[in-house]
């Protein structure tokens, strides 16, 4: 029942979040659909059943596709290997390919190289320093499982802060710049990074099928599923209310200015939790500045299980017996009085 | 209850004197089943609580209510009834702010009523009228009430216990209302003031764990109680169904009185003269005064 109610939750509000996303950004065209592959999967029911028997669908949203942030890239970009139609069977997508976007700043064709270079110094890394593979090194994370292909999501500074778009910022623009495609794009594109482009409730989601996972989290020898304990504290429950202002697990798990593949093991010297820097991260400039160091003793992945903290467990078992051992036998004797009330007269053992 | 029974009481062959009446000087020997035929005001007959302890019972309850379903809606942030009970509180932000003013509110009351309580005491030794037994303080006899009561609902006794102005049942209540407040007020100030308590509490990791813990479940606890417990007490059981008028009157019905504060009316009809002339009459009428 409560996997159901959480799993609930978990697909509804982010769509909702997405839908709202979605509604406000104004209906554009400007796919960049050189192959006019959407000729064909435009349509929701394209679809084959595979070797294993599992219907896949082939059915790709014009309208997401467009607003997402590959919108300039070609599908033949990432979809390297089709180029003949009707198509073979596809391989896999290759995040790292060089794609030939070119990087204005650099004017070299884009790639995501760079992340991997971060991923594999991290502690989602598959080599260790040593070299040697980490071991269920299936465990680890692909960029695909973490990531979709994300949404803009765009933010009007006009008068006010507000998720959307500002036509009388667009206005400005076409002062000087005459496309339209090229005005939308660029102002998505640098709105969308000047705020964290996901809710901390969507990024606990994508660390949950990993860190909440019994398997991984028993045989890689961490001492909690981190998206429940994060969700029992009050950062966690009011992500679940999609604040944007309390931490997610990117805000304590990774170094100011550091790209956020690079999250660490706390026994790294250099990592943001570590017991010697984690006082940084309470008293960051927009969450406790005037915090003493203690606040950062805290424990923000607590279960209050018996195993983590028995103490802690002993203290709500005595609660929950306190609780029963007084409320059941008051109950009782309401239980008895109401009885006694009906039959006001009945006497045991004796004669009136 | 009172209207409905037609039995007669005991006769007096029958009885045994102790057990069956009550003799009170002046009035006369008041049968043990009184309450059965006297008339009462639902709004109440007789003085029970002063103007505080109603003013106080109200924001209590009120400030509960506000706390109870904001709280929960927080703490149960993942389950699929929250988001819509938090869109009628206009939002987390909205429902957090309202929680911390109604626990301020109610932090008052608690404030409110120690003084109450001081102030009546000290009064009441002054004039020398303080008795133990018209207080909340737990004595032996209520141990005694208890077993007799629960004798009584099993058809072992004839009668309820004598009882004094607060019967066990409310004393108990009270204790724990008195433990909850103190707990769910320290877990709320070291929660609402994370940074301050941490260099206040002695082991802060671990008074905010327990923090954490204890003011969720001791709010539960708190709920349940008062749901199951409390409400049946005062609105659910035949004779005090939907509810009886005390928290709002600060009185009494002369049948509750009788019935479960036997003693208490006892002191009533030593301060009362119109009380005692109505008892007089009613053990008169009924043909009741003459043993
Ligand atoms: C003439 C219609 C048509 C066009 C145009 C078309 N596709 Fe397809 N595509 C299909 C069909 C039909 C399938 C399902 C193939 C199957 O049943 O094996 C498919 C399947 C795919 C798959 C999944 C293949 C797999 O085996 O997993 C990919 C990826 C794909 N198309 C990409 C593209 C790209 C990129 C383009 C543009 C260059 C494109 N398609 C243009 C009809 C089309
Ligand atoms: C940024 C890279 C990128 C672009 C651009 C892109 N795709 Fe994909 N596409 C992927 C990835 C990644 C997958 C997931 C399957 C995989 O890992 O290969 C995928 C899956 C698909 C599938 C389903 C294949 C399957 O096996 O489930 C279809 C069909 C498809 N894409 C069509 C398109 C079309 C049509 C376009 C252009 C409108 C396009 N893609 C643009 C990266 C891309
Ligand atoms: C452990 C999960 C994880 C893995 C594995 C991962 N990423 Fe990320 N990545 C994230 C998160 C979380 C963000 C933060 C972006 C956000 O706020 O949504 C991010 C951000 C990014 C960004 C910046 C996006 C932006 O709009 O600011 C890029 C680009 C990126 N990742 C590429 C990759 C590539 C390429 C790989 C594979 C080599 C990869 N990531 C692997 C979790 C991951
Ligand atoms: C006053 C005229 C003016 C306005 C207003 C203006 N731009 Fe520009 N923009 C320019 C000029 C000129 C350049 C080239 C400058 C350079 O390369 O240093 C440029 C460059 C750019 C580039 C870099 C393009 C590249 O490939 O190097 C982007 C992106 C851009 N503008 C987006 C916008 C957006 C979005 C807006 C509105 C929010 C905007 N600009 C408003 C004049 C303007
Ligand atoms: C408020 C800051 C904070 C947030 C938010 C946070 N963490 Fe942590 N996390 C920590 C600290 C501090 C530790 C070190 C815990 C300790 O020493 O007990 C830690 C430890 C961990 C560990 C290692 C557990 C072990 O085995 O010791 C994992 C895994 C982890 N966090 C994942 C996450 C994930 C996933 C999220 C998001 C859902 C998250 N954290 C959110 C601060 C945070
Ligand atoms: C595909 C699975 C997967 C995903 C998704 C994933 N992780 Fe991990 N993560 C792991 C594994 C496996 C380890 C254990 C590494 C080891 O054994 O050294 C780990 C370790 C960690 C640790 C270090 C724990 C320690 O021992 O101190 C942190 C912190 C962490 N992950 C954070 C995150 C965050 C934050 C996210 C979401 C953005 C995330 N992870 C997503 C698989 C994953």
């Amino acid at each position: 029942m409560k996997f159901l109610t959480r799993a609930f939750g978990y697909c509804l509000l982010p769509s909702l979040a997405i839908f709202l996303i979605i509604s406000f950004i104004p209906a554009s065209s400007f796919a960049s659909d050189v192959g006019n592959c959407l000729l064909c999967h435009k349509y929701p029911g394209i679809s084959r059943v595979d070797e294993d028997g599992k219907m896949k669908l082939f059915y790709v949203n014009e309208s997401i596709f467009t607003n997402s942030v590959h919108t300039k890239v070609k599908c033949e970009g990432c979809h390297t290997d089709i180029t003949k139609i009707p198509h073979e069977p596809a391989k896999k997508v290759d995040c790292l390919v060089e794609c030939h976007i070119v990087e204005p700043s650099s004017e070299k064709k884009f790639s995501h190289k760079d992340v991997e270079t971060f991923i594999a110094k991290s502690v989602h890394g598959k080599i260790d320093e040593k070299g040697t593979e980490k071991k269920y090194i299936e465990d680890f994370p692909e960029c695909k499982d973490c990531h979709d292909n994300p949404l803009y999501r765009p933010l009007s500074f006009f008068k006010k802060v507000r998720p959307g778009i500002s036509e009388a910022s667009l206005g400005r623009c076409r002062v000087c710049h005459k496309k339209d495609e090229f005005i939308y794009r660029f102002y998505n594109h640098i709105t969308t990074r000047l705020h964290k482009s996901r809710s901390p409730l969507n990024i606990a989601e994508v660390c949950a099928r990993c860190h909440d996972d019994p398997g991984i989290v028993a045989r890689h020898e961490m001492s909690t599923k981190a998206v429940f304990s994060y969700g029992e504290t009050f950062h966690g429950k009011a992500a679940q209310y999609l604040d944007e202002r309390v931490p997610d697990c990117l805000d304590c798990h990774v170094n100011k200015g550091e790209s956020v593949h690079q999250m660490l093991s706390k026994e790294n010297p250099d990592s943001s939790i570590n017991d010697k820097n984690r006082g940084k991260i309470c008293t960051n400039i927009d969450c406790h500045p005037n915090a003493s160091p203690k606040l950062a003793t805290y424990a923000v992945h607590s279960e209050f299980n018996l195993d983590q903290s028995p103490a802690q467990y002993y203290f709500t078992v005595f609660f929950i017996i306190l609780t029963g051992g007084t409320l059941l036998p008051l109950m009782f004797i309401i239980l008895l009085d109401i009885i006694r009330r009906f039959a006001p007269h009945a006497m045991i053992g004796r004669k009136k | 209850m009172a209207t409905t029974t037609e039995n007669i009481a005991i006769t007096p062959e029958a009885t045994e004197p102790e057990r069956d009446y009550t003799y009170v000087e002046d009035v006369g020997n008041i049968p043990r089943d009184i309450y059965k035929y006297v008339k009462s005001d639902p709004l109440g007959d007789l003085p029970r609580y002063s103007l505080h302890i109603v003013a106080q019972h109200f924001l209590t309850f009120l400030t509960f209510l506000i706390l109870a379903s904001t709280g929960l809606t927080l703490h149960f942030a993942d389950l699929w009834w929250a988001p819509y009970v938090m869109s009628l509180f206009g939002g987390p932000d909205l429902a957090r702010l309202i929680h911390r003013f109604a626990a301020a509110l109610m932090v008052l009351a608690s404030v409110y009523h120690v003084i109450t309580l001081i102030a009546g005491t000290v009064q009441k030794i002054m004039k020398k009228q303080f008795n133990i037994s018209r207080t909340q303080i737990p004595i032996l006899k209520d141990i005694q009430d208890i077993t007799h009561d629960i004798r009584y609902f099993l058809g072992k006794e004839p009668y309820r216990p004598k009882m004094n102005k607060f019967m066990y049942k409310q004393k108990l209540h009270y204790f724990a209302i008195i433990w909850g407040t103190f707990v769910l007020i320290t877990a709320g100030t070291t929660l609402l003031y994370p940074e301050m308590m941490a260099t206040i509490w002695p082991n802060p990791q671990f008074a905010q764990d327990l923090a954490r813990l204890m003011h969720a479940d001791e709010a539960i606890m708190a709920i349940t109680v008062i749901v199951f417990w409390h409400w049946s007490n005062v609105h659910l059981v035949p004779g005090r169904f939907p509810l009886q008028w005390s928290f709002i009157t600060g009185k009494i019905t002369r049948e509750h009185q009788l019935e479960e504060h036997f003693m208490e009316y006892l002191h009533n009809l030593e301060e009362i003269p119109e009380e005692k002339e109505y008892m007089k009459k009613l053990l008169k009428d009924k043909g009741f005064e003459t043993k």
